[in-house]
């Protein structure tokens, strides 16, 4: 099976690079079909991809029966470039810093693709849902006049995501993460004579070079740390092993890990990569203008695939998270505040791809909250929750696709109403995509967000989850063969001695406490409550009370084709069911668990049986349904009555309003100074530096009309030239053996 | 020597597969036209690629008769054949599209013994850089030389044309009587024709070369320069390029600015290896000192070739800037990339050179990845060739276009060609292909990365700031010299960016005022496809050529033992004595 898989995986992402370059050179002939590639490329690739998700699954489950065995599968295609000789050394020791390479250890850079579970999921989930998007887009992008290039851009982002996730070297990843920060860049800014989507565009990418040069200090601290930059273990020709970062060498190796300062810079500037493409605070200003794109690539990109890349990274390095418990905990608390302080500019917002934009912003939050309690638990549940908001998410940016279609680009909550008798598939579809995203039972949201508050709460209360899973154990008595032996439900580094090269900790290792995680648990949970709040507001203020439609809607006030009803049915039905049937099998869990990255002892350590939390689940539809309830009292059937809300709110009002001064501040702070700075050097430019090169610039000119007045055609003169030339030489040369 | 035997004509398999193909094509012209001729000349290449390695094996020499095979001759054979295929392609321009798809009109002019004039052409390349022996050296420079002088005559009869060819003739006829002063001089020196005799000769620690022939070493190394550099059009022997390339058609142009550069260089690597014992060196190892006489040849040659290569990319590069037709300004920029392989060439003989009778400690090699002077230089080659190759064919493929004619009934309108710079605005609009592909040539000419042209250029300059690594830069130094240079290389890599991407941006930033009609053959295109591929591979997978180009290098310029393959036994593969590379 491996076999084929090595084979398969370079299709995902080949397929869609395909149908992008037969778009890009067919497109304009192809007319009203430009999609048709593009298309079939993503389509064939979500088919191969669904295969290989089936190949390792069987691979995990088969075979050896133990479900923590990680599995792996590699394809080098070829190796792009090496250094040799380029080991770093510490130059006391003469061995790299923390790892095993020798001190001679080549730098290169094979291509290579590698198939674990992580990768497998998430490649179904960029192909499935980019053939969604793709097949709704024929309806939505019909007639645009740039239909072609949409459909490349699109099989162009999947192609470089799919090799984002698949690529086993941080080097690719690097260079994928830009790739898809390009695409999502040209596709935010896809009508580009919108003066607003350009600055929106412009602003998108100039905030994510925050995160990339964060990403790339990493790649380089990684580098002198461990000598490689790859994911696996490679051999050289001599038949020694290199240690892989993430290689099963390094993850059985209790000292293969540097944590104390480097350690924690690697994982924080990973962190602030992180925040960029995920659009955290304080790095999140970007997502919510990034709606001036085409709403399918809003869907696709800036809510069910690119803005996971994060929260893929963190995972994909938790054993380097693990080492470093200081960082691990600013990953939930950044996360989690994120969670509250999106959610809580969601609750005034009218625009409606805006709601659902700050609430992409704070479902990531939640991704990266259960993210830094470095449990098994944690990672799961993060990674769990991608999957169902992947669904819902894009059902509802679809759904509000749908809406804006109909109403002739109007996206202003306030100015329509009662579109569920215009629209009934539309409004039943966004409903339940609501009602997963607002986490009622038992629709998807609601487990995924049920194990992320129960990862955050076993570390908020370790002692009650200690014995709860206990009473679980012996009752079940079927634990994964890593828990057997003392159980730990979580492990404080605070309160162990320090782990294998760790070395000493650092400050930050004190934020890693309970009673940080009670303070993230109870904001978590009151997020939950915004969240249902603010999403049910955007359904009652769309789809009830009296029918309003805006004039520009003209005769498109209708349900949307079926090309973009029949994406929305599917995800639909995702949204309902994906979350029960995965929760109830914990096959997605279990599938995760043999990630290498997640095999890593320290994180085994932690995995706990798969058990309902009852208590944590009522807290969660508690908050839910509060949520609903104040939703319902202020606009069910009746317009948001805005003096009403603004005396409600006092004063945070204008705090949420202006989205807690975000972008105020960094216009002050950052972008004024900055303009400033740039129209001085624009000036030293133009009249001291071009003024130079100028001057420069002219003299080869000189020269060359010199040199032209020489070439007279002349063929005594150019043989004259030659001859003497070369006695010349000769004359100088012999000059030089004078005795 | 070894004496002449069997063997010898089986080592020079490909070559005489080239002659022989060439006799057919000759022979084929009372039969067939010359679209045909083109397709025995493919032909003959393909068999000649084809034939069975009878090389010595990794870092062996086998010597047989005048011939002298080492992984250089080796790598400049392929180098020779895949250039001469695409050569083929665009020389034979409509003449094959017509031999496959017959089209009425005028049969064009032109004999079936152009093609084969061509393969002599190769064959005579090709032995250059097999030549252990003076006179095969010279017989094999005159082998590129006359048929040259045949095809620029052939190709054009317009006057501009017959003078273009004319000028080349007679300055050429300049350029092999220096060369020969030079041979003849060097036979003074050695006292034998042999290479490798006159290299042991040089190196063999005699204060005196010859008694009281010291004076022959300038003058045959400053005359052999003169040959050399009319073949590479460097300074002082560059003149003439502009008015030959602007004279005669992009073919013709395409095989100016390769094929004769690449004998020089390989004659060049080769006179450097007389004085560092390359291949044909006896020198034992561990006796690594070199007699005065080796000394001052290398340091004569990275003298005068650190001197012209300064000088030469500077001057073709200021002209380049100033020119609005085409060929002259390829003309220029081919000059500009002959004083860049001169780069190389210095570094070799630096890197190589004793002073004052003392072994010279080499640069520190485990400071990078890098090539030497003699494989960076080799490396450019192929990049240039394959992206000259490809810019040729490129206008080639534009070139011959009716403006006005329309219908099939109206008398045919003399052809016209691609010719100024103005000529490809707009060019994006109306031949995206052809314009894509020019861009990718014209930028990785200019040595943008992450296009072999830039690997290339990073190389020669690596490979000039390698001399004397571990030496202080204090002015006089060897080393303030080449780190000089260098930094007029990269100086002039900026200067050359600018005319290369004034031509991009006609073809992608202006409008077109002409439409192109791009009938310049199929042929054509095909080999600018042919070069795009081999600039793309060498983009994606530059690390063959450079494994290839770093041994042949060594080949060159490195001493080692040679392993003879002796008279009688006819040489077989796998059996020829293989000696590894000193350590």
């Amino acid at each position: 099976m491996s076999l084929s898989i090595s084979h398969l995986v370079v299709l995902v992402p080949l397929l869609p690079l395909l149908g992008a370059i037969a778009t890009v050179l067919l497109g304009r002939r192809l007319g009203p079909r430009a999609h048709l590639p593009a298309l079939a490329g993503i389509g064939a690739a979500a088919a191969v991809a669904a295969l290989v998700l089936l190949g390792t699954a069987a691979d995990v489950r088969g075979g050896h029966g133990e479900p923590s065995r990680p599995v792996e599968v590699i394809t080098t295609l070829w190796n792009w470039a090496t250094v040799a000789d380029a080991g770093v050394a510490d130059t006391a020791s003469g061995t790299p810093l923390g790892g095993a390479a020798t001190a001679t250890a080549p730098f290169s850079i094979p291509v290579s693709l590698r198939v674990d579970p992580l990768t497998a999921t998430l490649l179904v989930i960029i192909t499935g849902v980019g053939l969604l998007v793709a097949i709704y887009s024929i309806g939505y992008m019909h007639g645009d006049p740039g239909y072609p290039r949409f459909f490349a851009l699109v099989a162009m982002f999947v192609f470089s995501m799919s090799m984002l996730v698949a690529a086993s070297n941080f080097l690719l990843v690097y260079v994928f993460w830009e790739a898809v920060g390009a695409c999502s860049y040209l596709l935010i800014g896809f009508w580009y004579s919108k003066p607003q989507a350009a600055r929106a565009a412009k602003k998108a990418f100039l905030v994510n070079r925050v995160g990339d040069f964060g990403l790339a200090i990493a790649t380089f601290l990684l580098w002198m740390t461990y000598g490689t930059l790859d994911f696996h273990d490679t051999y050289t020709a001599d038949g020694t092993i290199v240690p892989g970062i993430l290689g099963q060498t390094r993850l059985s190796d209790a000292a293969g890990y540097v944590g104390g300062a480097v350690g924690t810079a690697i994982c924080l500037l990973m962190l602030l990569a992180a925040c960029g493409k995920s659009a955290q605070v304080p790095l999140h200003v970007w997502l919510p203008d990034a709606m001036e794109g085409p709403t399918p690539a809003s869907a696709l990109i800036h809510a069910a695939t690119m803005v996971t890349a994060g929260v893929y990274l963190v995972t994909r390095s938790a054993p380097l998270f693990i080492g470093c418990p200081g960082a691990l905990t600013v990953v939930s608390i950044v996360g989690a505040t994120t969670a509250l302080v999106a959610a809580l500019i969601a609750t005034v917002q009218n625009d409606l791809k805006r709601v659902l934009a700050y609430s992409t912003i704070s479902q990531l939050g939640y991704m990266f909250a259960a993210l830094g309690t470095g449990t098994m638990l944690g990672f799961t549940a993060a990674i769990f929750h991608l999957v169902t908001h992947a669904f819902f998410k894009a059902l509802l940016f679809l759904g509000a696709g749908s809406v804006m279609h109909a109403m002739g680009g109007v996206i202003d909550m306030r100015r329509f109403g009662g579109l569920r008798q215009l629209m009934p598939v539309t409004a039943l579809t966004f409903v339940i995509g609501a009602a997963a995203l607002a986490g009622v039972v038992p629709f998807a949201g609601f487990f995924s967000k049920d194990e992320i508050l129960a990862a955050l709460h076993s570390k908020a209360h370790p002692a009650a989850h200690a014995s709860d899973h206990a009473e679980v154990r012996v009752a079940g008595g079927a634990l994964p063969d890593a828990a057997a032996g003392p159980f730990r439900a979580a492990s404080y580094r605070s309160d162990a001695a320090p782990r294998g090269a760790a070395g000493d900790a650092v400050g930050l290792d004190a934020l890693d406490r309970p009673a940080t995680f009670q303070w993230l648990y109870w904001m978590s949970l009151f997020t939950a409550g915004l969240t249902a709040f603010y999403t049910f507001r955007a359904v009652f203020m769309t789809f009830t009370g009296p029918l309003r439609v805006p004039e520009e809607a003209g005769h498109h006030a209708h349900e949307s084709p079926r090309e973009m009803t029949g994406p929305l049915m599917v995800l639909a039905v995702l949204s309902a069911g994906a979350g029960l049937v995965l929760f109830v099998t914990d096959a997605l869990g279990r599938f995760l668990a043999a990630t290498p990255s997640l095999s890593a002892p320290a994180i085994v350590a932690t995995a706990v049986p798969h058990a309902f939390h009852l208590d944590l689940a009522i807290q969660g539809t508690l908050a839910a349904a509060i949520g609903i309830a104040v939703a319902a009292i202020g606009h069910y059937g009746r317009r948001s009555d805005s003096a009403t809300t603004a005396r409600w709110l006092g004063p945070l009002g204008p705090i949420l309003a202006n989205t807690f001064y975000f972008d105020a501040l960094y216009r002050v702070a950052i972008v004024k100074p900055l303009e400033a700075l740039a129209l001085v050097a624009a000036l030293v430019d133009r009249y001291v530096v071009d003024a130079a090169v100028d001057a420069i610039g002219r003299v080869p000119g000189t020269w060359g009309a010199v040199a032209r007045r020489l070439q007279s055609g002349l063929l005594q003169r150019y043989a004259l030239a030659g001859v003497v030339g070369v006695l010349a030489i000769v004359l100088a040369l012999a000059w030089q053996l004078r005795p | 020597m070894t004496p002449t035997s069997l063997s010898t004509f089986l080592l020079a398999g490909p070559e005489l597969t080239l002659v022989a193909a060439a006799l057919v094509a000759y022979l084929g012209g009372a039969f067939f036209g010359l679209r045909q001729g083109w397709v025995v000349a493919l032909a003959g290449i393909v068999a000649a690629a084809l034939w069975p390695e009878m090389g010595p094996g990794s870092g062996a020499v086998a010597t047989s008769g005048p011939l002298a095979i080492d992984d250089f001759s080796l790598f400049v054979r392929s180098l020779v054949l895949w250039a001469g295929a695409g050569l083929a392609l665009v020389q034979s321009g409509d003449q094959l599209r017509a031999a496959i798809t017959p089209r009425p009109g005028p049969r064009p002019t032109g004999t079936c013994e152009e093609a084969g004039t061509f393969l002599l052409l190769l064959a005579g390349l090709s032995l250059v850089a097999s030549a252990g022996d003076l006179v095969l050296l010279f017989a094999g420079l005159e082998l590129v030389s006359i048929p040259t002088y045949v095809l620029l005559a052939l190709k054009r009869t317009d006057a501009r044309g017959q003078e273009a060819s004319l000028k080349y003739f007679f300055l050429s006829l300049v350029a092999s009587a220096l060369f020969l002063y030079g041979l003849a001089a060097l036979y003074g020196i050695g006292g034998s024709t042999s290479l490798e005799a006159i290299g042991a000769r040089l190196r063999s620690g005699e204060g005196r070369v010859a008694g009281t022939a010291e004076i022959l070493l300038p003058v045959a190394f400053g005359m052999l320069l003169g040959g050399v550099a009319f073949r590479l059009a460097a300074v002082p022997m560059h003149f003439y390029a502009p008015d030959v390339y602007e004279g005669t058609g992009p073919a013709n142009a395409a095989l100016l600015s390769t094929l004769p550069k690449v004998a020089g260089i390989v004659v060049l690597l080769r006179l450097l290896a007389l004085g560092t014992g390359g291949t044909t060196g006896l020198i034992a190892l561990g006796q690594g000192a070199v007699g005065p006489a080796a000394a001052a040849w290398l340091t004569f040659a990275w003298q005068v070739a650190a001197l012209l290569a300064a000088v030469t990319m500077t001057v073709g590069n200021v002209m380049a800037l100033v020119q609005t037709n085409l060929r002259r300004l390829l003309a220029c920029s081919s000059i500009a990339h002959a004083g860049y392989l001169l780069v190389g060439v210095a570094a070799a003989a630096a890197a190589d050179a004793t002073v004052g009778g003392r072994p010279f400690a080499g640069p520190d090699t485990a400071w990078t990845g890098a090539l030497g002077g003699a494989s960076a230089t080799l490396f450019y080659l192929a990049t240039y060739t394959a992206a000259t190759v490809g810019v040729f064919g490129g206008l080639a493929y534009l070139g011959h276009r009716w403006p006005e004619w329309t219908s099939g009934s109206a008398p045919r309108p003399p052809r016209e060609e691609v010719s100024t710079v103005d000529d490809l605005d707009g060019l994006s609009g109306t031949n995206p292909v052809v314009a894509f592909s020019l861009s990718v040539f014209l930028l990785s000419l200019a040595g943008i990365p992450p296009l072999p042209g830039f690997w290339g250029k990073l190389s020669l300059a690596m490979s000039a700031l390698e001399v004397d690594w571990t030496a202080r830069a204090v002015p006089g130094s060897r080393r303030i010299v080449f780190i000089a240079l260098a930094v007029v290389l990269v100086l002039n890599a900026a200067i050359a960016a600018a005319y290369y991407l004034r031509l991009v941006a006609a073809m992608y930033f202006r409008s077109a005022k002409r439409g192109v009609q791009a009938d310049g053959g199929i042929a054509a295109g095909l080999a600018m496809l042919l070069a795009l591929v081999a600039v793309g591979s060498m983009t994606f997978r530059p690390k063959p050529l450079f494994a290839a180009a770093s041994r042949a290098g060594a080949a060159v310029a490195a001493p080692h033992e040679r392993g003879p393959i002796t008279a009688d036994a006819p040489p077989q593969p796998g059996t020829a004595p293989r000696v590894p590379l000193a350590p």
